[in-house]
């Protein structure tokens, strides 16, 4: 079972987030911010993080540099959701590491979509 | 009519509220546990309901109450090798890594704070002599300090009662303790191997001379400060530290919730925080 | 080798240094090249209210992290008109980890804040509110809900009206019932707000 790691301060969209990827049969931790995120990860192996951009103490982009600078981390696939949607802030994602780039709110066809690809399974 | 039971969308809400400030997380089989604290704040603070207790814990501003809820919900008892797998990270994996890179150029400095009656000051103490073969080779510093002048002077005295050597081992108290009025006395050895000295985080003042520091202790104190108090702490102890050394907070904290200044290092023991730089890159 | 006691053990009086930092001297040290002695000037510049500017001056430009952090909290600090009016233009940042940092010390500055969160809420730019949302989490105002209702029944943006509702489902009294299911109508295609809202209203169920 493949094991997801949502990062976000707001907790309604770690719920939202949650509720569609259990549905999907994945199991999910969360995190408030970058760097609980990244205590995290040294503890458990992710096989993705879904990163919120905008957070406290650590944001989306400097935890996913943080997590490629990181070796004994679990280099998996790593999606940023923000509400931003300029293509400067998706090279910057890209730039820091991310994989893919979703604009908020996601819808669950799109996000398991997404998340299907990077895992690598086939599509429905 | 004092409430009795807390529904268990208020539980949620308080849940996550807590969880969000401190990183703590009290699953649902806590309940009980939960449940029964809150129900005894509100009934302490003459709450009529959970809501008007949740906005008055949300904006107090001096923060007192969320110190007695953090007080309720997490336990505080002082007693040599509490939270022994820090001292293990300490001598197995911390001190070998800093006489890695380390030159002869004075001794490991150890800070511990809140130094309390001295029961962590002296158990790293012992820890250091009996269980890292390093302290053959090299010298070891240790300053423990407290806001409290009573608690400072209790912990010079090193005196302690039955409960608090509870977990020491036999050896250890065979060597280091003698039977004393109040129960047991610490070795003079180790009372004259410990500094205690009188600090106020918050003080720049105070803390300003505390520099150079290879590891520093700093647990279950900085949970009770505000957030902006505890993003000070961190940066003060960015400073009293080497690049390179290292921070332990307590089990339940996180620097999560503090600063984003550290790094992060995982020993087989424990999680840890390490101020980058000292060629550790 | 053993374990040793310092002679000289730290004390507040022995600070190695002859006078106390001069404002001056503080400020030209804000652009020193060594980020230590960078950090220490922002640290002490903290008493000084008229250090805001430069504070902020510095926080815009600076890289190193544990500089700019520590500037903040000195903004913190002096938390003066000018202060906070420089961490609402850190709000407009294009850099992400600034546009956090400046929430959180706004956060911590509730009484300095309130006079201008209405403002914020209607702000031009929709991150902009969003990120006055956020602000609001911790701020003790009687109008808070008010201006949350009030996002919920007028505010265009989806996002904005989400984050409302996130907040909503921590603060929210008996009085947000309605406005909560009128959104749901408005954005009745909307996934996440269907999923946000019902959320909210089950929360105050017993409020």
């Amino acid at each position: 079972m493949k094991h997801i790691l949502i990062i976000d301060d707001a907790a309604t969209v770690r719920m939202y987030h949650r509720s569609i990827l259990e549905s999907a049969g994945y199991t999910v931790d969360e995190a408030v911010n970058g760097m609980e995120a990244l205590e995290k990860a040294l503890t458990a192996s992710y096989d993705l993080y879904l990163i919120d951009v905008n957070m406290p103490k650590l944001d989306g982009y400097a935890f996913v540099s943080r997590l490629r600078s990181q070796e004994e981390l679990a280099q998996s696939p790593a999606v940023m959701i923000s509400t931003e949607a300029e293509a400067s802030d998706q090279t910057k994602a890209f730039e820091a590491g991310a994989n893919a780039y979703l604009v908020k709110p996601t819808r669950p066809e799109k996000l398991l979509a997404y998340v299907r690809v990077l895992l690598g399974e086939t599509l429905q | 009519m004092t409430p009795t039971d807390i529904s268990l969308d208020d539980f949620q809400k308080f849940q996550e509220y807590f969880y969000r400030k401190t990183g703590m997380r009290f699953e649902e089989s806590k309940r009980y546990f939960v449940d029964k604290r809150l129900l005894e704040r509100m009934k302490a603070t003459d709450s009529a309901c959970f809501r008007s207790y949740f906005t008055m814990l949300r904006f107090e501003t001096a923060g007192t109450e969320m110190q007695h809820l953090i007080n309720l919900m997490t336990v505080n008892e002082t007693y040599f090798f509490r939270e022994e797998y820090q001292f293990e990270a300490l001598v197995n994996s911390i001190m070998p890594e800093i006489v890695a890179r380390k030159k002869h150029d004075g001794p490991i400095r150890i800070w511990i704070l809140p130094s309390s009656s001295g029961e962590e000051a002296y158990s790293v103490a012992m820890c250091l002599l009996e269980r890292w073969p390093g302290i053959k080779d090299w010298d070891v510093e240790i300053i423990s300090s407290d806001i409290d002048t009573n608690i400072l002077t209790l912990a010079e005295r090193g005196q302690y009662s039955p409960r608090s050597v509870q977990h020491v081992p036999e050896a250890y108290m065979r060597k280091y303790f003698r039977k004393c009025e109040q129960g047991f006395q610490i070795a003079d050895s180790l009372r004259h191997a410990v500094d205690f000295t009188r600090v106020n985080l918050q003080d720049a003042g105070d803390v300003r001379p505390y520099r150079n520091f290879d590891v520093i202790f700093c647990r279950n104190l900085l949970i009770y400060f505000d957030d902006q108090s505890r993003k000070q702490a961190a940066e003060t102890f960015f400073d009293a530290l080497r690049p390179g050394g290292f921070i332990l907070l307590g089990h339940s904290e996180s620097m999560s919730r503090m600063s984003a200044l550290f790094k992060i290092r995982k020993f087989p023991e424990a999680i840890v925080y390490q101020r980058p730089g000292g060629g550790w890159e | 080798m053993a374990l040793v006691k310092n002679p000289h053990p730290p004390s507040r009086h022995d600070t190695g240094r002859s006078e106390l930092r001069d404002y001056n001297g503080l400020i030209n040290e804000l652009i020193a090249a060594d980020p230590t002695v960078r950090r220490w000037a922002a640290r002490d510049l903290g008493v000084y209210a008229e250090a805001a500017d430069d504070l902020l001056a510095l926080i815009k430009v600076e890289t190193d992290r544990s500089v700019r952090e520590v500037a903040l909290s000195s903004l913190t600090c002096i938390g003066t008109e000018t202060a906070v009016a420089g961490l609402v233009g850190c709000l407009r940042s294009e850099a992400a980890d600034l546009r956090n940092e400046a929430i959180e010390a706004m956060k911590s500055l509730p009484q300095a804040v309130a006079p201008i969160m209405r403002a914020l809420l209607h702000d031009p730019d929709p991150d902009v509110r969003i990120l006055a949302i956020n602000i609001l989490e911790s701020l003790r105002h009687p109008e808070v809900e008010s201006w949350l209702l009030a996002v919920i029944d007028t505010e265009p943006v989806l996002n904005v009206c989400g984050t409302a509702v996130d907040l909503l489902t921590e603060v929210g009294t008996a009085a947000a019932r309605e406005p909560l299911r009128r959104l749901q109508e408005r954005f009745a295609d909307e996934p996440y707000i269907q999923f946000a809202t019902q959320l909210a209203l089950k929360r105050l169920e017993s409020a």
